[in-house]
C-alpha cells in the first residue's frame, strides 16, 4: 500500500466520529473538525436503534402512517402500503445493527463511556384502530423470513405495557430493536479515535475545502489551512454546504425534528413505541422521549407550539400517565435528508480525495457503526465489506459522479419519490 | 394565538416602570409575571395579614419602591396584568408561550421588553444541601411573605450589600444574627472607598445599615469565606476561614459559628434565559454577573423589538432597574408610534443622566464584588456539585479532564445541567472549573445552551388546546427560580 494521505473528517456528529473512528483503527493520520452548531442530528436524536422499523416505516409510525395517507389506497380495496426502503439499505441498517452489542464493549474499553446500549423488550408498533391493520398487515408480509417480528393482541400489548392506554387495538412487536444514547455514541466514537491517535479539533468552523485540480488537498477554516490529501464530508444537514465550497452539488437538506423529554420517571416502559403521532422510549436515566417532527423548514433550529402540542396529544393518548409528568425540555435538530431517504457515501463529483458520509435522515444512529466501516474502506482503499454502491451520490444523475467500484454490477436504486409526502408533523 | 403591541415580562422594578412608562404614552401594555403578586423579589408586597412594620426596612429604597408601586396602582386600569402566569419560552423572537390560570396561550408581542431579574449565586460548599442552609433572598422571602422565621440563629455569609440588608431584616423579624461574614477584605473597602463618594446618598444608606446592625451587636467580618457547612440532619455549625483577595480559604485561620441557620449568596445571576430563547446575542460581564444580553443606549438587544431592563440584563440593583424600564418602556412606545422623537427625546434624556451616575457608583461595587475564582478550590472531591443530577466535584473534574472543556460536551459526559434546574444552579460554577482547568476563558467556554421549559410545565399542560384551564399541575421536581433553599 502507497503511503496513506492525511485525512480531515468534517463534522463531529455521530457519523464524522464513526469515521474518524475506523480511520484511526486503521492507523490513518485522521483529524476530526468540529464546528459544534446548535442542532445538529445526534443531539436531537432519539437513539432508537430500529433497521427493520424504520426501513418498513414502522420505526416512526408518523412516517408510516404519512405514506399510509398519501397512497391513497382503499378505494378499490387495494393495498399499496409505505414505501419501504430498498432492501440493500435495510440490509445495511441490520447489518450495522449487529454491530452494536460488541462496539459497546469496544467503546467502553476504548474510551471508558457506556453508550448505554439497552436491549429491551424490542420496538412495539402500536395499531390504534382497525383501520390501520390493513396495512400493518400488508407490512409485516412483505418483511424477509430473517425479521423476527410477533402480531400482538391487545392483551398481549398490555401484558408487555402495562401503562398503555386501553383504547389501543393491537401491536406488532420487533424484538431485535433497541436503544442508545446517541450524544455519548458520538462522544464514545471520537474519544476512542482519539485514543488511537486522531487529532480532534472542537469549535473550528471549516469555511471551504481547497481544490488543485481534480484533487483535494485540504481545508479552510477562516485564515487557517488545514492541509490533507482525503477529505470525508461528514456536516450532516450542513453538508450540502461545505460540498459547495468544492463547487459541488450535494443533493442534502435540513429535515427538522422536534422532541419533547419529560423528567425522570421511575421504570414506566418496556419497549419503544411508535404511534401514527409520534414515539416514545424511556432512556437509560429514566426520562421517556417524545419524537418527532418530520418538517422541511430550512437551517430553523427551534420548536413551534404546533410541532410540540401535536407530539404531546399523541403521547399522552398513548400513555395516559404522562398527562401530569413535567417536562424537562424541548428542542429540536436537523436531519440530513435525501430525497430517497438513504445516505451519500463515498466518493462524488470526480474530485479525488473527496468522500461523502451524510444524509443519514433518521438512520445515522443505527447507521453509523456500518457507514464508519464503508467510508474509511474508501478513504484507505480497501475492498468493500459490503455492498455500498447504492449510496454512491451519482444515483440523482451524472453531475454527482463518483468513482464506481470497478466490475461491481450496479445495484440500481430507484428514488423514491415519497419524500414530500413525509412533511408530516400533524 | 394572541397579538398584542406592548407586552413586558417581569414585575420587578424594571417591569413596573416600564409599564407605568408605556401606559403614561397612552399604550395598554400586558405585564406578565410568575408569582401571586408584583413587585419582584425586592418590592413584593406581603399578603394584607402579614403587614407589619417590623419586617420592612425603613431606608430611602423602601420609599422609593413604595412610590413605585403608587404610581404603577394610578395607572393600573388601562393595563392587563397576568400574575401567576409563567413565560415557559420563546418561539421565534417574540412569540412567548405562556402557562398560567387561563391554561396555554401563545401572545405574539410587536415590542417584548424582558425584565426577569436576576438569583443568587451560591457556589458549591462542603455541607451545602444541607437543610438549614438557603439564599438570603430565600430567607428574607420567608420573613417578608410567609412570616416565618427559618430558624434561631442565623450566619449571614457571602457578598454584597444586600447582606446587610437581609441581616437587618431577619434580626428586626426576632433571629439572632451571630454573624455577618464578607469575603471582600477590609483593606479593599477601605481603598474603593473614595470612589463611592461619587454618590453620597447611596453611600450614606449602606453606611446606615451597618451603624444599625452594629448598634444590634451584629459583627460584620470581612475578609472571610465560608469553607463548610456541618450537621446531620439538619446545619449544626459552619466553618469559616481567612481569605486572601482571590477567595481563597487559609485553612489555618479558621473558626466556627453555632447556627441553625445560614443563609449565603456571593451576589447574583443575571436571569438570561429569556433574553437567549429570544435570540439575543449575549456577551459576558463578570462584574455584572455573568452573560447578559447586548444592548444599546435604549435597552434594545440585538434582536430589533426585544428590550431588557434591570438585572436581567446585569445585576445593578433596584434603581438601576426602575430606570432602565422606564428607559425600554419609553423608547418600546416611541417605537410603537406612541411617543413622538421629541417627547421621547425629552423624556428620556433626565433618566440617561440619572443612569449614567448611578451606573458609576455600581461599577465601583460591581468591581468590588465580582466572583474570585478561589471560590472554585473550596468544595472537597466528594462535594455534590450539581444538586438535580448528584454529581460530585471529582465526577466533574473527570469529565472535564476526558475533554469536556466545553459545556455542551461536559453536560453529555457527566449530565451536569440536565436536571430539573436546566443548569442554572451549576454552570457559573462548572464553567469557572473548566476555565480553571483548561486555561479557556469564560467567553470561550460560552453560555450554557437554554431548552424550554422555563419552570414546571406538564405533558398533559401541552397535549391541551390553547386557552383550555382544564390543569393538572406538573409534577415538578424543582423550578428554574431562586436557589436551594
Amino acid at each position: 500500500m502507497s503511503r496513506l494521505p492525511d485525512c480531515i473528517v468534517v463534522g463531529g456528529g455521530v457519523i464524522g466520529c464513526a469515521v474518524t473512528y475506523e480511520l484511526a483503527k486503521r492507523s490513518i493520520p485522521v483529524l476530526l473538525v468540529d464546528q459544534s452548531l446548535p442542532g445538529r442530528a445526534t443531539s436531537a436524536s432519539a437513539g432508537g436503534l430500529w433497521p427493520i422499523g424504520e426501513a418498513v416505516g414502522l420505526g416512526c409510525g408518523v412516517i408510516f402512517h404519512a405514506s399510509n395517507a398519501s397512497s391513497g389506497s382503499s378505494a378499490n380495496g387495494q393495498v399499496h402500503g409505505p414505501d419501504a426502503l430498498p432492501a440493500v439499505f435495510r440490509d445495511f441498517l441490520v447489518r450495522s445493527n449487529a454491530c452494536f452489542p460488541e462496539l459497546a464493549a469496544e467503546l467502553q474499553a476504548l474510551s471508558s463511556i457506556d453508550i448505554e446500549y439497552a436491549p429491551g423488550a424490542g420496538l412495539i408498533f402500536v395499531i390504534e384502530a382497525e383501520s390501520q391493520r390493513a396495512f400493518v398487515e400488508h407490512v409485516t408480509r412483505s418483511l424477509p423470513p430473517s425479521v423476527d417480528y410477533e402480531v400482538l393482541s391487545p392483551e398481549a400489548v398490555a401484558r408487555l405495557e402495562p401503562n398503555l392506554s386501553r383504547d389501543i387495538v393491537g401491536g406488532v412487536l420487533l424484538s431485535g430493536e433497541h436503544q442508545v444514547n446517541p450524544m455519548l455514541l458520538a462522544e464514545a466514537f471520537k474519544r476512542a479515535a482519539i485514543k488511537l491517535g486522531a487529532r480532534f479539533r472542537p469549535h473550528l468552523a471549516v469555511t471551504g475545502i481547497r481544490r488543485q485540480g481534480d484533487r483535494v488537498v485540504g481545508v479552510e477554516a477562516g485564515d487557517e489551512f488545514l492541509p490533507g490529501g482525503a477529505v470525508v464530508n461528514a456536516a450532516g444537514a450542513w453538508a450540502a454546504k461545505l460540498a459547495a465550497t468544492a463547487g459541488m452539488e450535494l443533493p442534502v437538506f435540513p429535515v427538522r425534528g422536534q422532541i419533547v423529554l419529560t423528567e425522570t420517571m421511575p421504570q414506566t416502559l418496556n419497549a419503544c413505541l411508535s404511534t401514527s403521532s409520534c414515539y416514545l422510549l424511556q432512556k437509560a436515566h429514566g426520562e421517556v422521549l417524545i419524537g418527532s417532527t418530520t418538517e422541511h423548514c430550512g437551517f430553523d433550529v427551534g420548536v413551534t407550539p404546533e410541532g410540540i402540542h401535536s407530539l404531546c396529544r399523541g403521547a399522552v393518548r398513548t400513555l395516559p400517565i404522562l398527562s401530569r409528568v413535567g417536562i424537562k425540555r424541548v428542542w429540536s435538530g436537523l436531519r440530513p435528508g435525501t430525497s430517497d431517504e438513504l445516505p451519500i457515501l463515498g466518493p462524488a463529483g470526480g474530485l479525488d480525495g473527496y468522500f461523502n458520509a451524510t444524509g443519514g435522515f433518521r438512520t445515522g444512529i443505527v447507521a453509523s457503526p456500518l457507514t464508519g466501516r464503508v467510508v474509511a474502506e474508501w478513504v484507505s482503499g480497501e475492498s468493500p465489506c459490503c455492498d455500498r454502491e447504492a449510496f454512491l451520490a451519482d444515483r440523482f444523475g451524472p453531475q454527482f459522479t463518483g468513482t464506481r467500484d470497478t466490475g461491481s454490477q450496479d445495484t440500481g436504486t430507484q428514488g423514491r419519490n415519497a419524500a414530500t409526502s413525509h412533511n408530516a408533523a400533524t | 394565538m394572541i397579538r398584542h403591541r406592548l407586552v413586558i415580562v417581569g414585575a420587578g422594578p424594571a417591569g413596573m416602570a416600564a409599564a407605568i412608562a408605556a401606559a403614561d404614552a397612552g399604550l395598554e401594555p400586558v405585564l406578565i409575571d410568575e408569582n401571586p403578586r408584583i413587585g419582584g423579589q425586592i418590592y413584593r408586597q406581603p399578603p394584607a395579614t402579614l403587614i407589619s412594620k417590623e419586617t420592612e426596612p425603613t431606608n430611602r429604597a423602601a420609599r422609593r419602591g413604595a412610590e413605585l408601586l403608587r404610581r404603577f396602582q394610578v395607572q393600573s386600569s388601562r393595563m392587563t396584568v397576568l400574575t401567576n402566569t409563567r413565560v415557559w419560552t420563546i418561539f421565534g423572537h417574540r412569540q412567548l408561550g405562556v402557562q398560567g390560570n387561563q391554561g396555554r396561550e401563545t401572545i405574539e408581542a410587536e415590542q417584548l421588553i424582558l425584565a426577569p431579574g436576576a438569583y443568587e449565586y451560591v457556589p458549591p460548599f462542603p455541607g451545602w444541601t444541607l437543610p438549614g442552609v438557603m439564599t438570603p433572598g430565600g430567607a428574607q422571602q420567608m420573613v417578608k411573605t410567609m412570616g416565618v422565621c427559618p430558624g434561631k440563629r442565623v450566619l449571614i455569609a457571602g457578598t454584597g450589600p444586600f447582606l446587610l440588608v437581609v441581616a437587618e431584616q431577619l434580626q428586626k423579624a426576632g433571629m439572632e444574627v451571630v454573624g455577618v461574614v464578607e469575603a471582600i477584605t477590609t483593606a479593599e473597602a477601605i481603598r474603593a472607598f473614595p470612589r463611592l463618594l461619587e454618590h453620597p446618598t447611596l453611600l450614606g444608606e449602606g453606611l446606615g445599615y451597618l451603624n444599625r446592625l452594629r448598634r444590634a451587636r451584629v459583627p460584620i467580618n470581612r475578609g472571610e469565606v465560608v469553607v463548610e457547612a456541618r450537621g446531620d440532619a439538619e446545619v449544626r455549625e459552619v466553618v469559616v476561614a481567612k481569605c486572601d483577595p482571590q477567595w481563597r480559604g487559609d485553612p489555618s485561620g479558621q473558626r466556627t459559628f453555632v447556627v441553625d441557620t445560614l443563609a449565603i449568596a456571593y451576589g447574583f445571576v443575571p436571569r438570561a434565559q429569556l433574553p437567549q430563547l429570544a435570540g439575543c446575542r449575549m456577551r459576558f460581564v463578570n462584574e455584572l454577573g455573568g452573560w447578559i444580553p447586548e444592548t444599546d443606549g435604549n435597552q434594545q438587544t440585538s434582536v430589533p423589538g426585544v428590550w431588557v431592563a434591570g438585572d436581567g440584563g446585569g445585576v445593578a440593583g433596584a434603581l438601576v432597574a426602575e430606570d432602565e424600564g422606564t428607559l425600554a418602556g419609553l423608547a418600546a412606545s416611541h417605537q410603537l408610534g406612541a411617543l413622538d422623537s421629541a417627547t421621547f427625546e425629552r423624556a428620556q434624556r433626565p433618566v440617561v443622566r440619572r443612569l449614567h451616575r448611578l451606573r458609576r457608583f455600581r461599577a465601583v461595587l460591581d468591581q468590588l464584588s465580582r466572583i474570585r475564582p478561589g471560590l472554585t478550590t473550596i468544595p472537597t472531591p466528594d462535594t455534590i456539585v450539581c444538586r438535580c443530577e448528584e454529581l460530585t466535584q471529582a465526577e466533574v473534574e473527570t469529565g472535564i479532564d476526558f475533554g469536556g472543556t466545553d459545556l455542551r460536551t461536559l453536560k453529555v459526559m457527566t449530565r451536569l445541567g440536565m436536571g430539573a434546574c436546566q443548569g442554572c444552579m451549576c454552570w457559573p460554577a462548572a464553567a469557572r472549573w473548566i476555565a480553571a482547568r483548561s486555561g479557556k476563558s469564560i467567553e470561550e467556554i460560552g453560555p450554557l445552551s437554554v431548552r424550554p421549559p422555563l419552570g414546571p410545565l406538564s405533558v398533559g399542560d401541552l397535549a391541551r388546546q390553547e386557552g383550555i384551564s382544564d390543569r393538572t399541575p406538573a409534577v415538578s421536581l424543582g423550578s428554574s427560580e431562586g436557589a436551594p433553599t
